[in-house]
């Protein structure tokens, strides 16, 4: 049955308006780096390799345009089976709610690592005037940043950006889980995304508190950049927010009447 | 006793202080075709999701084929519903494909039958096309159509004439009459008087969620009356036959039987003769749903408020 439902749940989401949007953009976003005259008057740097500009897309884009994409994709999931009506009349199936929930979960923990192949693609396809030989300085996502610790190989530069892109994916699951909480609370879209991004911009403003600082939702969001060391706890922290998230949808949509 | 097909004990709902449907209790039994009947808000809708298990009851029991549809959800593999008005699908699919994505999630669908409950519903020829461009009355169907997707043995629909022009109501309601001959209960709700009047068994009147009388058509269409010259010995003589008469009463001076049999009908003049009773006429007794109706929903009103109806209800005129 829960393979029935993913299947369901994988061909809805590719009929999401927000994830055509979405995707659409993070194709077309990294042409903005690639491409933009004034980076060096802006910034302070130009670009010397091809792997450089993933990582310019995903600094650029982690704090507030990847956040937003996939609440408003989590949300919509939810949001149109309610606008459509379709959510009751698919539960009077011989269908658990929990299993069904589960499937959307699934789905939105999947979705941030698809979008984010996506966006590692695109930003190095528009890459390719740069080249992508070895170079001296960083990709960014190393722990040297942009001007890196001397010559590095097209492998090590492409490791760098695929552990920083998995990373990313993982931070943006609780995001997820986070808005598909509140489409279950206010059971809309609308709802679910916004609230998911009010308490981000909340959380963003609670650094003030330095304790709490490196356990907050949006202090993730940089683990792309967390040094090597770190990495475990980053992990399993994300993977405490994205479970908190996912059990407290399942509990409340458990008691949701339709 | 056997196990009624749908069953609600005590069923009560309430969102903060209102309750919505407050000690309901009824049976719907197999190859029964029970209404639910009332006002906008009398939580007609709200009886209906509860059974279905997709709301959950303040207090009260409800059950499906004996099995309450929270705690055994594959219970729901004998229940084909439409709780939507107009029904829900999803608009970016085919009619088809709406009813293979409902025959996977309800396992044991036999290859063949969406064609042939597409046919069913006068739909084939719209099965390919996107649900998004059918009118109200095409969904409606297609929403009876996967109600029946899978045989099931309990049926429950929301307002079905919904959207719906007199030719797809005739269809669907010669749908629902076939389940029922087939032993499917069938639970609906419904503004339709004349609806009802046609096919159902019995019909539940509901007013501000509370049972306020529940009527047995089948009883109704059945029944005559008679003016006798003692209406009070004629009840008498009828009351000691109990096997030719199922129930006599008195109403507006005259007296209401209804006969065992149709043969029995003819026992009842010699019945009356013999108790020296004379009988002046004798009439089939037409049930005027409507006005009796009116006259229930009118009566519990002012019986609520302590004002007196304003208008004349009184086209029944007389009691259950």
């Amino acid at each position: 049955m829960i393979l029935t439902l993913l299947r369901m749940e994988f061909a809805k989401i590719w009929r999401l308006s927000s994830v055509r949007f979405g995707l659409a953009l993070l194709v077309v976003f990294p042409l903005l780096w690639a491409y933009a005259p004034g980076i060096f008057e802006v910034y302070g740097f130009f670009l010397v390799s091809g792997f450089q500009v993933p990582a310019l897309s995903l600094l650029s884009s982690m704090q507030f345009l990847l956040p937003l994409l996939v609440a408003i994709s989590a949300a919509e999931l939810l949001g149109t089976e309610i606008a459509n009506g379709t959510l009751p009349t698919i539960l009077l199936r011989p269908v658990t709610r929990p299993n069904w929930l589960a499937a959307k979960l699934i789905v939105i923990a999947i979705y941030p690592f698809i979008m984010l192949l996506v966006f590692l693609l695109a930003s190095l396809a528009a890459g390719i005037p740069f080249g992508f030989a070895g170079f001296f300085g960083g990709t960014g996502l190393g722990e040297a940043g942009l001007l890196g610790q001397g010559m590095l190989t097209p492998g090590q530069a492409f490791g760098e950006l695929l552990r920083g892109y998995l990373l990313a994916a993982l931070a943006l699951i609780p995001i997820g889980m986070l808005a598909l909480l509140f489409t279950v609370v206010f059971m809309n879209a609308a709802g679910g995304a916004l609230a998911t991004l009010a308490s981000l911009i909340f959380m963003q403003l609670l650094v003030v508190f330095p304790a709490i600082e490196p356990f907050l939702l949006t202090t993730q969001l940089n683990a792309y950049a967390a040094p090597g060391g770190e990495t475990a706890w980053v992990v399993a922290l994300i993977a405490l927010y994205g479970a908190l998230f996912a059990a407290l949808a399942v509990v409340l949509f458990e008691r949701k009447d339709f | 006793m056997a196990t009624p097909a749908i069953a609600s004990d005590a069923l009560t709902k309430s969102y903060g202080n209102r309750t919505v449907v407050d000690d309901f209790t009824f049976r719907v039994n197999p190859g029964e075709v029970y209404a639910l009947v009332g006002p906008n808000g009398a939580g007609k809708t709200t009886v209906i999701r509860l059974v279905a298990g997709l709301a959950f009851p303040t207090s009260g029991q409800v059950s499906i084929l004996g099995k309450d549809p929270h705690q055994h959800p594959a219970v729901r593999r004998e229940l084909g519903a439409v709780v939507e008005a107009p029904a829900a699908f999803y608009p970016y699919l085919s009619g088809r494909a709406n009813l293979r994505l409902h025959a996977d999630l309800a396992g044991g669908v036999e290859p063949g039958r969406i064609d042939e409950v597409l046919r069913l519903m006068e739909l084939d020829d719209a099965g390919e096309r996107k649900v998004g461009v059918y009118s109200l009355g095409m969904r409606q169907r297609l929403g009876v159509a996967a109600a029946i997707l899978t045989r099931p043995k309990v049926l429950m629909l929301d307002e079905p004439a919904s959207g719906m022009d007199p030719l797809s109501l005739h269809l669907v309601h010669s749908v629902l009459r076939k389940a029922a001959g087939e032993g499917t209960a069938v639970l609906l709700s419904t503004h339709h008087l004349d609806e009802v009047v046609a096919y159902c068994t019995r019909v539940a009147i509901l007013e501000e969620g509370v049972l306020i009388d529940e009527v047995n058509l089948f009883d109704r269409r059945e029944r005559f009356r008679v003016r006798v010259t003692d209406t009070s010995r004629g009840l008498h003589a009828l009351e000691a036959q109990p096997e030719a008469v199922t129930h006599a009463t008195i109403r507006g001076g005259e007296l209401v039987f209804i006969p065992r049999t149709n043969e029995d009908l003819g026992a009842v003049s010699s019945i009356l003769a013999a108790a020296g009773v004379g009988v002046l006429e004798m009439n089939r007794d037409i049930f005027d749903l409507r006005a009796y109706y009116r006259e229930r929903v009118s009566a519990e009103r002012a019986r609520r408020t302590g004002v007196a109806p304003a208008t004349d209800v009184s086209g029944y005129g007389g009691q259950a």
